[in-house]
């Protein structure tokens, strides 16, 4: 029988399915019945759905010009590393 | 006439060709940013991860081994670029030797039945939002790489040149404390508002 301690300790693993088919079993069958347990493992799941769920909500899209800026500073590394002039940033 | 793999055009940036190193940027460079801006939560500051990743990928390319993937190989240097960055700009809070303290909230209240969807106004999104910024750097990038990218334990640990077993650590203690933060504002709003039914 595992103790609170040890259920808590393992929690991120038995969310992640991460553990032993017997070690799972003894989890599920503590959080079943300890109450606090269950709390923890509930609060740690929805806290990790929340932030899937507004990450997915807002696109990390790239700002206008953000690529022309990016090739622009390669470019002028490009021509550092030759020993040429660069070219002034806009 | 299928488009070349990650490892072709490795091959040719490392002989100098420029359009492989081109076409290098235009794959990875939305994720590169994408991830910064996890990281590092600014769109100025996420601009400055990307242009420092690909320069270094730039610099390095030749030095490049290909004991890893490409990807993997990026996202490390964004994820160190993205690192340092916020070392720089941190406000002096707990190190992460003594971030742990208190991981479990005195009152955890009930806040969890029901859908995500409900629970999310812009307030808790919000709440989201400081509990990310005050992790520490360190335990924010197994976060984001874990549960926001989705990455296996074993790709972050990879990506962070971290054993399976320090990613794990990070990321329960990452877990606990957005958690806490998250139950502080249910605790204090009592119980979550629930959307009702317009009448």
């Amino acid at each position: 029988m595992l103790t609170c301690k040890e259920v808590l300790d393992s929690i991120s693993d038995y969310l992640d399915a991460d553990m032993k088919a017997d070690l799972v079993a003894e989890m599920r069958k503590h959080i079943g019945f300890c109450s606090d347990c269950r709390a923890e493992f509930d609060t740690l799941t929805m806290t990790i759905k929340l932030y899937k769920h507004e990450n997915d909500a807002k696109p990390q899209v790239m700002p206008v010009g953000c690529h022309d800026r990016l090739v622009k500073v390669i470019e002028i590394e490009k021509l550092r590393l030759k020993g040429g002039e660069p070219p002034k940033m806009v | 006439m299928p488009a070349p793999t990650d490892e072709e055009l490795v091959r040719k940036s490392k002989e100098g060709d420029e359009r492989a190193f081109g076409e290098l940027i235009s794959r990875y460079e939305s994720k590169v940013y994408s991830l910064a801006l996890k990281m590092v939560r600014n769109p100025e500051d996420a601009e400055d991860v990307l242009q420092d990743t690909f320069l270094r990928a730039y610099r390095g390319i030749k030095s490049f081994q290909g004991a890893s993937t490409f990807s993997t190989w990026i996202y490390r240097i964004t994820a160190n670029s993205a690192l340092m960055r916020l070392r720089k700009k941190q406000l002096p809070t707990v190190s992460i030797e003594d971030a742990d303290e208190r991981e479990t909230p005195v009152n955890i209240a009930d806040w969890t039945p029901g859908p995500v969807e409900q629970l999310l106004n812009r307030e808790l999104q919000q709440v989201m939002d400081e509990a990310i910024g005050a992790l520490p750097p360190e335990f924010r990038q197994v976060f984001v790489l874990r549960d926001i990218e989705e990455m296996s334990n074993a790709e972050v640990a990879d990506i962070l040149d971290l054993s399976v077993a320090a990613v794990k650590s990070r990321l329960h203690r990452a877990r606990l404390k957005v958690r806490n933060r998250i139950a502080g504002y249910f605790s204090e709003n009592a119980k979550p508002k629930r959307v009702m039914g317009a009448h």
